[in-house]
Protein backbone atom coordinates (compact mmCIF):
# COMPACT_ATOMS: atom_id res chain seq x y z
CA UNK A 1 0.00 0.00 0.00
CA UNK A 2 2.68 2.40 1.07
CA UNK A 3 4.73 1.66 -2.05
CA UNK A 4 1.77 2.14 -4.35
CA UNK A 5 0.86 5.43 -2.71
CA UNK A 6 4.45 6.50 -2.99
CA UNK A 7 4.40 5.87 -6.75
CA UNK A 8 1.21 7.83 -7.08
CA UNK A 9 2.78 10.74 -5.24
CA UNK A 10 5.83 10.42 -7.44
CA UNK A 11 3.67 10.64 -10.52
CA UNK A 12 1.98 13.77 -9.23
CA UNK A 13 5.29 15.25 -8.29
CA UNK A 14 6.88 14.63 -11.66
CA UNK A 15 3.83 16.09 -13.38
CA UNK A 16 4.32 19.21 -11.30
CA UNK A 17 8.00 19.17 -12.02
CA UNK A 18 7.31 18.94 -15.72
CA UNK A 19 5.12 22.01 -15.56
CA UNK A 20 7.88 23.85 -13.76
CA UNK A 21 10.53 22.69 -16.17
CA UNK A 22 8.46 24.02 -19.00
CA UNK A 23 8.35 27.44 -17.41
CA UNK A 24 11.74 27.73 -15.73
CA UNK A 25 14.76 28.52 -17.84
CA UNK A 26 17.72 26.50 -16.63
CA UNK A 27 20.59 28.91 -16.76
CA UNK A 28 23.61 27.54 -18.55
CA UNK A 29 22.01 24.28 -19.51
CA UNK A 30 20.51 23.54 -22.86
CA UNK A 31 16.92 22.53 -22.42
CA UNK A 32 15.81 20.25 -25.14
CA UNK A 33 12.57 18.91 -23.79
CA UNK A 34 10.21 18.94 -20.86
CA UNK A 35 9.53 16.06 -18.54
CA UNK A 36 5.98 15.38 -19.63
CA UNK A 37 6.93 14.81 -23.26
CA UNK A 38 10.44 13.58 -22.64
CA UNK A 39 11.46 10.19 -23.92
CA UNK A 40 14.93 9.24 -22.75
CA UNK A 41 17.30 7.71 -25.27
CA UNK A 42 17.83 3.97 -24.89
CA UNK A 43 20.96 1.97 -24.31
CA UNK A 44 21.63 -0.94 -26.69
CA UNK A 45 19.97 -3.11 -24.01
CA UNK A 46 16.80 -1.04 -24.22
CA UNK A 47 17.17 0.66 -20.85
CA UNK A 48 16.61 4.39 -20.43
CA UNK A 49 20.04 5.92 -20.93
CA UNK A 50 21.08 7.60 -17.68
CA UNK A 51 24.74 7.51 -18.53
CA UNK A 52 27.06 10.45 -18.24
CA UNK A 53 28.28 12.78 -15.54
CA UNK A 54 25.78 14.60 -13.34
CA UNK A 55 26.16 17.36 -10.79
CA UNK A 56 24.22 17.59 -7.55
CA UNK A 57 25.57 21.08 -6.86
CA UNK A 58 22.56 23.09 -5.73
CA UNK A 59 22.14 25.79 -3.12
CA UNK A 60 18.64 24.81 -2.05
CA UNK A 61 18.91 23.86 1.63
CA UNK A 62 18.14 20.31 2.71
CA UNK A 63 15.48 21.53 5.13
CA UNK A 64 13.01 24.36 4.66
CA UNK A 65 13.93 27.51 6.60
CA UNK A 66 11.46 28.31 9.41
CA UNK A 67 10.32 31.58 7.87
CA UNK A 68 9.25 29.70 4.76
CA UNK A 69 7.28 27.11 6.68
CA UNK A 70 4.22 27.59 4.50
CA UNK A 71 6.05 28.25 1.27
CA UNK A 72 6.96 25.21 -0.77
CA UNK A 73 8.11 27.07 -3.89
CA UNK A 74 9.77 30.37 -4.66
CA UNK A 75 8.59 32.58 -7.48
CA UNK A 76 11.04 33.24 -10.30
CA UNK A 77 11.81 36.68 -8.87
CA UNK A 78 12.34 35.32 -5.37
CA UNK A 79 14.59 32.60 -6.75
CA UNK A 80 16.88 35.12 -8.44
CA UNK A 81 17.10 37.21 -5.29
CA UNK A 82 17.63 34.12 -3.16
CA UNK A 83 20.51 32.98 -5.34
CA UNK A 84 22.13 36.39 -5.23
CA UNK A 85 21.92 36.62 -1.46
CA UNK A 86 22.97 33.04 -0.94
CA UNK A 87 26.11 33.62 -2.98
CA UNK A 88 26.89 36.62 -0.82
CA UNK A 89 26.37 34.66 2.37
CA UNK A 90 28.53 31.75 1.31
CA UNK A 91 31.30 33.99 0.05
CA UNK A 92 34.21 32.87 2.18
CA UNK A 93 36.21 35.98 1.39
CA UNK A 94 34.28 37.58 4.23
CA UNK A 95 36.08 37.11 7.51
CA UNK A 96 33.99 36.73 10.67
CA UNK A 97 35.37 38.46 13.78
CA UNK A 98 35.13 35.30 15.86
CA UNK A 99 38.34 33.31 15.41
CA UNK A 100 36.68 29.91 15.79
CA UNK A 101 34.09 30.74 13.13
CA UNK A 102 36.78 32.18 10.90
CA UNK A 103 38.86 29.04 11.24
CA UNK A 104 35.84 26.86 10.46
CA UNK A 105 35.35 28.80 7.23
CA UNK A 106 38.55 27.04 6.12
CA UNK A 107 39.64 29.01 3.04
CA UNK A 108 38.87 32.02 0.97
CA UNK A 109 36.24 31.72 -1.68
CA UNK A 110 38.24 30.46 -4.58
CA UNK A 111 38.43 26.95 -3.18
CA UNK A 112 34.69 26.38 -2.95
CA UNK A 113 32.12 25.26 -5.48
CA UNK A 114 28.67 25.16 -3.90
CA UNK A 115 26.91 25.79 -7.18
CA UNK A 116 25.15 28.98 -8.18
CA UNK A 117 21.51 27.96 -8.50
CA UNK A 118 18.64 26.61 -6.48
CA UNK A 119 16.87 23.48 -7.72
CA UNK A 120 15.12 24.01 -11.06
CA UNK A 121 11.87 23.13 -9.31
CA UNK A 122 12.34 26.28 -7.18
CA UNK A 123 11.45 24.28 -4.09
CA UNK A 124 12.48 25.83 -0.79
CA UNK A 125 13.93 22.56 0.55
CA UNK A 126 15.38 19.37 -0.82
CA UNK A 127 13.19 17.42 1.61
CA UNK A 128 9.86 16.95 -0.17
CA UNK A 129 8.28 14.56 2.34
CA UNK A 130 7.12 15.19 5.04
CA UNK A 131 5.26 18.18 3.64
CA UNK A 132 6.90 20.60 6.08
CA UNK A 133 10.23 20.09 4.29
CA UNK A 134 12.00 19.01 7.47
CA UNK A 135 13.85 15.83 8.39
CA UNK A 136 11.53 14.07 10.88
CA UNK A 137 12.39 13.99 14.55
CA UNK A 138 14.39 11.09 15.91
CA UNK A 139 12.57 8.41 17.84
CA UNK A 140 13.38 8.10 21.52
CA UNK A 141 15.75 5.25 20.70
CA UNK A 142 17.32 7.26 17.90
CA UNK A 143 17.80 10.26 20.17
CA UNK A 144 19.43 8.12 22.85
CA UNK A 145 21.81 6.67 20.28
CA UNK A 146 22.62 10.14 18.97
CA UNK A 147 23.22 11.50 22.49
CA UNK A 148 25.47 8.57 23.37
CA UNK A 149 27.48 9.16 20.21
CA UNK A 150 27.86 12.86 21.00
CA UNK A 151 28.92 12.08 24.56
CA UNK A 152 31.52 9.61 23.39
CA UNK A 153 32.86 12.19 20.94
CA UNK A 154 33.04 14.76 23.74
CA UNK A 155 34.99 12.40 26.01
CA UNK A 156 37.18 10.91 23.30
CA UNK A 157 37.52 13.45 20.52
CA UNK A 158 40.80 12.15 19.10
CA UNK A 159 42.28 9.27 21.10
CA UNK A 160 42.85 7.48 17.83
CA UNK A 161 41.73 7.64 14.19
CA UNK A 162 38.54 5.68 14.88
CA UNK A 163 37.28 8.46 17.13
CA UNK A 164 37.17 10.79 14.16
CA UNK A 165 34.31 11.19 11.71
CA UNK A 166 34.04 8.95 8.69
CA UNK A 167 34.83 11.94 6.46
CA UNK A 168 37.96 12.76 8.50
CA UNK A 169 38.90 9.13 7.95
CA UNK A 170 38.26 9.27 4.19
CA UNK A 171 35.71 6.46 4.47
CA UNK A 172 32.37 8.10 3.61
CA UNK A 173 31.45 11.51 2.33
CA UNK A 174 28.09 13.23 2.23
CA UNK A 175 28.01 13.67 -1.54
CA UNK A 176 28.61 9.95 -2.08
CA UNK A 177 26.49 8.49 0.68
CA UNK A 178 24.50 6.58 -0.12
CA UNK A 179 22.36 8.61 -0.15
CA UNK A 180 23.98 11.47 -2.06
CA UNK A 181 23.58 15.06 -0.86
CA UNK A 182 25.09 18.30 -2.15
CA UNK A 183 28.21 19.57 -0.43
CA UNK A 184 30.86 22.26 -0.75
CA UNK A 185 32.59 21.02 -3.89
CA UNK A 186 33.08 18.11 -6.29
CA UNK A 187 29.38 17.23 -6.36
CA UNK A 188 29.75 15.01 -9.40
CA UNK A 189 28.72 11.45 -10.07
CA UNK A 190 28.90 9.33 -13.16
CA UNK A 191 26.52 6.58 -14.19
CA UNK A 192 27.59 3.66 -16.36
CA UNK A 193 25.08 1.00 -17.40
CA UNK A 194 25.40 -2.56 -18.60
CA UNK A 195 22.59 -5.03 -19.25
CA UNK A 196 22.64 -6.28 -15.68
CA UNK A 197 24.58 -3.76 -13.61
CA UNK A 198 24.70 -0.04 -12.95
CA UNK A 199 27.82 1.72 -11.73
CA UNK A 200 27.46 4.90 -9.69
CA UNK A 201 30.86 6.58 -9.42
CA UNK A 202 31.12 9.49 -7.00
CA UNK A 203 33.93 11.99 -7.30
CA UNK A 204 34.09 12.28 -3.52
CA UNK A 205 35.46 10.29 -2.07
CA UNK A 206 36.04 8.17 -5.08
CA UNK A 207 33.44 5.52 -4.37
CA UNK A 208 32.23 3.21 -7.10
CA UNK A 209 28.94 1.60 -6.18
CA UNK A 210 28.24 -1.42 -8.38
CA UNK A 211 24.54 -2.22 -8.34
CA UNK A 212 23.30 -5.59 -9.68
CA UNK A 213 20.04 -5.46 -11.63
CA UNK A 214 19.64 -9.20 -12.02
CA UNK A 215 17.29 -9.83 -9.12
CA UNK A 216 19.84 -11.46 -6.86
CA UNK A 217 19.07 -11.22 -3.12
CA UNK A 218 20.73 -8.74 -0.81
CA UNK A 219 23.80 -9.81 1.13
CA UNK A 220 23.08 -11.80 4.30
CA UNK A 221 22.06 -9.46 7.10
CA UNK A 222 25.24 -10.13 9.05
CA UNK A 223 27.38 -8.73 6.24
CA UNK A 224 27.58 -4.99 6.83
CA UNK A 225 29.26 -2.56 4.47
CA UNK A 226 30.08 1.15 4.50
CA UNK A 227 28.06 1.61 1.31
CA UNK A 228 25.50 -1.01 2.30
CA UNK A 229 24.19 -3.66 -0.04
CA UNK A 230 22.54 -2.15 -3.12
CA UNK A 231 20.20 -3.94 -5.51
CA UNK A 232 18.50 -2.28 -8.45
CA UNK A 233 15.58 -2.73 -10.79
CA UNK A 234 13.68 -0.71 -13.38
CA UNK A 235 10.28 0.73 -12.56
CA UNK A 236 9.19 1.94 -15.97
CA UNK A 237 11.87 4.42 -16.98
CA UNK A 238 13.02 4.94 -13.40
CA UNK A 239 16.03 3.16 -11.98
CA UNK A 240 15.24 2.10 -8.42
CA UNK A 241 18.12 1.20 -6.10
CA UNK A 242 17.36 -0.31 -2.73
CA UNK A 243 20.13 -0.36 -0.16
CA UNK A 244 20.37 -1.98 3.27
CA UNK A 245 23.04 -3.68 5.42
CA UNK A 246 24.60 -0.41 6.50
CA UNK A 247 27.01 -0.42 9.42
CA UNK A 248 26.14 0.94 12.86
CA UNK A 249 28.69 3.70 12.22
CA UNK A 250 27.28 5.00 8.94
CA UNK A 251 24.85 7.14 10.92
CA UNK A 252 23.25 9.12 8.11
CA UNK A 253 21.70 12.03 10.00
CA UNK A 254 21.08 9.79 12.98
CA UNK A 255 19.95 6.72 11.03
CA UNK A 256 20.50 3.27 12.48
CA UNK A 257 22.18 0.31 10.82
CA UNK A 258 18.68 -0.86 9.87
CA UNK A 259 18.07 2.05 7.52
CA UNK A 260 16.42 0.99 4.28
CA UNK A 261 17.25 3.42 1.53
CA UNK A 262 15.34 3.63 -1.75
CA UNK A 263 16.86 5.80 -4.46
CA UNK A 264 15.08 6.66 -7.70
CA UNK A 265 16.86 7.99 -10.79
CA UNK A 266 14.65 9.36 -13.58
CA UNK A 267 15.93 11.22 -16.60
CA UNK A 268 13.33 13.93 -17.11
CA UNK A 269 15.25 15.96 -19.70
CA UNK A 270 18.47 15.60 -21.65
CA UNK A 271 20.19 17.64 -18.98
CA UNK A 272 18.21 16.80 -15.84
CA UNK A 273 18.36 13.56 -13.89
CA UNK A 274 15.79 13.60 -11.12
CA UNK A 275 17.43 11.97 -8.11
CA UNK A 276 15.20 11.08 -5.18
CA UNK A 277 15.72 9.00 -2.10
CA UNK A 278 13.52 7.79 0.72
CA UNK A 279 14.84 6.89 4.17
CA UNK A 280 12.86 4.21 5.99
CA UNK A 281 14.19 3.64 9.48
CA UNK A 282 11.61 3.20 12.25
CA UNK A 283 14.47 2.57 14.71
CA UNK A 284 15.70 6.12 14.20
CA UNK A 285 13.06 8.37 12.65
CA UNK A 286 9.45 8.99 13.64
CA UNK A 287 8.45 8.67 9.98
CA UNK A 288 10.04 8.01 6.61
CA UNK A 289 11.30 10.98 4.60
CA UNK A 290 12.13 11.78 1.00
CA UNK A 291 14.61 14.10 -0.68
CA UNK A 292 14.54 15.28 -4.30
CA UNK A 293 17.50 16.75 -6.16
CA UNK A 294 17.28 17.53 -9.88
CA UNK A 295 20.86 16.70 -10.87
CA UNK A 296 22.24 18.52 -13.88
CA UNK A 297 24.22 17.12 -16.76
CA UNK A 298 27.77 18.35 -16.79
CA UNK A 299 30.55 18.06 -19.32
CA UNK A 300 33.13 18.21 -16.56
CA UNK A 301 35.39 15.25 -16.09
CA UNK A 302 35.42 13.42 -12.81
CA UNK A 303 38.88 13.72 -11.30
CA UNK A 304 40.47 11.24 -9.00
CA UNK A 305 39.97 12.03 -5.33
CA UNK A 306 42.60 9.91 -3.63
CA UNK A 307 41.58 10.86 -0.12
CA UNK A 308 43.62 8.40 1.93
CA UNK A 309 46.80 9.04 -0.02
CA UNK A 310 47.13 12.64 1.00
CA UNK A 311 45.27 12.63 4.28
CA UNK A 312 47.71 14.82 6.18
CA UNK A 313 44.82 16.18 8.19
CA UNK A 314 44.46 13.04 10.27
CA UNK A 315 48.12 13.30 11.26
CA UNK A 316 47.56 16.93 12.16
CA UNK A 317 44.41 16.22 14.18
CA UNK A 318 45.86 13.33 16.21
CA UNK A 319 49.24 15.05 16.60
CA UNK A 320 47.47 18.19 17.75
CA UNK A 321 45.49 16.26 20.35
CA UNK A 322 48.67 14.62 21.73
CA UNK A 323 50.49 17.97 21.82
CA UNK A 324 47.64 19.57 23.74
CA UNK A 325 47.57 16.67 26.21
CA UNK A 326 51.29 17.11 26.78
CA UNK A 327 50.88 20.83 27.33
CA UNK A 328 48.03 20.24 29.78
CA UNK A 329 50.10 17.64 31.69
CA UNK A 330 53.01 20.07 31.85
CA UNK A 331 50.78 22.85 33.12
CA UNK A 332 49.32 20.56 35.80
CA UNK A 333 52.72 19.73 37.25
CA UNK B 1 1.47 52.22 2.71
CA UNK B 2 1.39 49.31 0.33
CA UNK B 3 4.17 46.77 0.66
CA UNK B 4 5.27 44.45 -2.10
CA UNK B 5 4.62 40.93 -0.76
CA UNK B 6 7.34 39.45 -2.97
CA UNK B 7 9.93 41.66 -1.33
CA UNK B 8 8.66 40.74 2.10
CA UNK B 9 8.92 37.06 1.31
CA UNK B 10 12.41 37.50 -0.05
CA UNK B 11 13.51 39.34 3.07
CA UNK B 12 12.17 36.55 5.23
CA UNK B 13 14.20 33.98 3.35
CA UNK B 14 17.44 35.82 3.69
CA UNK B 15 17.13 36.30 7.40
CA UNK B 16 17.33 32.56 7.80
CA UNK B 17 19.96 31.16 5.54
CA UNK B 18 23.19 30.85 7.43
CA UNK B 19 26.15 29.88 5.31
CA UNK B 20 26.95 26.21 5.87
CA UNK B 21 30.57 25.72 6.82
CA UNK B 22 31.90 22.37 5.77
CA UNK B 23 35.53 21.74 5.09
CA UNK B 24 36.30 18.15 4.35
CA UNK B 25 38.15 17.70 7.60
CA UNK B 26 37.63 19.26 10.96
CA UNK B 27 39.68 22.42 10.84
CA UNK B 28 38.83 23.12 14.47
CA UNK B 29 40.53 19.85 15.45
CA UNK B 30 43.56 20.42 13.28
CA UNK B 31 44.27 24.12 13.74
CA UNK B 32 44.16 26.40 16.75
CA UNK B 33 41.85 29.43 16.70
CA UNK B 34 43.99 30.88 19.51
CA UNK B 35 47.06 30.89 17.28
CA UNK B 36 46.27 33.19 14.35
CA UNK B 37 49.30 33.63 12.18
CA UNK B 38 50.32 35.87 9.33
CA UNK B 39 53.13 34.83 7.04
CA UNK B 40 54.83 36.41 4.06
CA UNK B 41 56.75 33.82 2.14
CA UNK B 42 58.07 32.57 -1.14
CA UNK B 43 56.53 29.51 -2.75
CA UNK B 44 58.88 26.53 -2.94
CA UNK B 45 56.41 23.81 -3.94
CA UNK B 46 52.69 23.29 -4.48
CA UNK B 47 51.25 19.84 -3.83
CA UNK B 48 47.94 19.49 -5.64
CA UNK B 49 46.80 16.45 -3.70
CA UNK B 50 43.52 15.34 -2.17
CA UNK B 51 41.81 15.76 0.15
CA UNK B 52 43.65 19.07 0.60
CA UNK B 53 46.38 20.79 -1.36
CA UNK B 54 49.51 22.09 0.36
CA UNK B 55 51.47 25.19 -0.52
CA UNK B 56 55.02 25.16 0.81
CA UNK B 57 56.66 28.52 1.45
CA UNK B 58 59.95 29.81 2.83
CA UNK B 59 59.58 32.61 5.33
CA UNK B 60 62.57 34.83 6.09
CA UNK B 61 62.70 35.98 9.70
CA UNK B 62 63.96 39.40 10.80
CA UNK B 63 67.32 37.88 11.73
CA UNK B 64 67.72 36.52 8.24
CA UNK B 65 67.02 32.88 9.08
CA UNK B 66 64.67 31.03 6.77
CA UNK B 67 61.86 28.78 8.05
CA UNK B 68 59.74 26.53 5.88
CA UNK B 69 55.97 26.45 6.36
CA UNK B 70 53.25 24.26 4.83
CA UNK B 71 49.91 25.93 4.17
CA UNK B 72 46.73 23.92 3.73
CA UNK B 73 44.40 24.72 0.82
CA UNK B 74 41.30 23.13 -0.67
CA UNK B 75 40.69 20.24 -3.03
CA UNK B 76 42.63 20.51 -6.29
CA UNK B 77 39.75 18.97 -8.27
CA UNK B 78 37.79 22.20 -8.06
CA UNK B 79 40.88 24.16 -9.07
CA UNK B 80 41.39 22.05 -12.18
CA UNK B 81 37.84 22.89 -13.24
CA UNK B 82 38.69 26.55 -12.88
CA UNK B 83 41.71 26.16 -15.13
CA UNK B 84 44.30 26.02 -12.38
CA UNK B 85 47.20 23.60 -12.57
CA UNK B 86 50.63 22.97 -11.14
CA UNK B 87 52.11 25.84 -13.16
CA UNK B 88 49.78 28.47 -11.81
CA UNK B 89 51.73 29.25 -8.67
CA UNK B 90 55.38 28.80 -9.66
CA UNK B 91 58.23 28.57 -7.18
CA UNK B 92 59.48 31.98 -6.27
CA UNK B 93 56.05 33.61 -6.13
CA UNK B 94 55.65 35.70 -3.01
CA UNK B 95 52.37 35.28 -1.12
CA UNK B 96 50.71 36.42 2.09
CA UNK B 97 48.98 33.89 4.33
CA UNK B 98 46.51 34.86 7.02
CA UNK B 99 45.54 31.68 8.84
CA UNK B 100 45.83 29.59 11.97
CA UNK B 101 48.73 27.49 13.17
CA UNK B 102 48.35 23.74 13.61
CA UNK B 103 47.68 22.47 17.11
CA UNK B 104 50.59 20.04 16.91
CA UNK B 105 53.12 22.88 16.87
CA UNK B 106 54.61 22.04 13.51
CA UNK B 107 55.18 24.80 10.97
CA UNK B 108 51.84 24.21 9.33
CA UNK B 109 48.89 26.53 9.03
CA UNK B 110 45.46 26.74 7.48
CA UNK B 111 45.42 28.96 4.43
CA UNK B 112 42.34 30.85 5.56
CA UNK B 113 43.14 33.81 3.37
CA UNK B 114 45.90 33.59 0.80
CA UNK B 115 46.73 36.62 -1.35
CA UNK B 116 49.45 37.89 -3.55
CA UNK B 117 51.56 40.58 -1.95
CA UNK B 118 49.70 43.26 -3.90
CA UNK B 119 46.50 42.15 -2.19
CA UNK B 120 44.96 40.23 -5.07
CA UNK B 121 43.25 36.99 -4.14
CA UNK B 122 45.35 34.07 -5.07
CA UNK B 123 44.25 32.18 -8.18
CA UNK B 124 41.85 34.92 -9.19
CA UNK B 125 42.32 37.56 -11.83
CA UNK B 126 43.12 35.10 -14.57
CA UNK B 127 45.16 33.03 -12.20
CA UNK B 128 48.42 34.62 -13.23
CA UNK B 129 50.97 35.55 -10.60
CA UNK B 130 51.78 39.25 -10.47
CA UNK B 131 54.19 40.56 -13.10
CA UNK B 132 57.66 41.41 -11.90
Amino acid sequence: MHQRMSHFIDALRIAGFAALLASVPVAGYAQSATADSYEPARTPDGQPDLQGTWSNAVITPLERPADLADKEFLTAEEAIEYERRRQEETNMDRRPDDAAADLSSAYNDFWWDWGDNIAVTRRTSLVIHPADGLVPALTEEGQQRSDARAERRRLHPADGPEDRTLSDRCILWVSAGPPMLPTAYNNNFQIVQTADHVLILNEMIHDARIVPLDGRPHLPSDVRQWLGSSRGHWDGDTLVVETRNFTDQSNFRGASENMRLTERFTRVADDVLLYEFTVDDPDAFTESWTVQIPARKTNDLIYEYACHEGNQSMIGILGGARAEEARAAEAAR
Amino acid sequence: MKTNPAILAATAIFALTAAPLRAHHSFAAEFDPNQPIQLRGTVTEVELINPHSWIHIDVTNEDGSVVSWAIEGGTPNTLFRKGINENTLPAGTEILVDGYRSRDGRNRASGRDITFTDGRKIYLEGSAPPAD
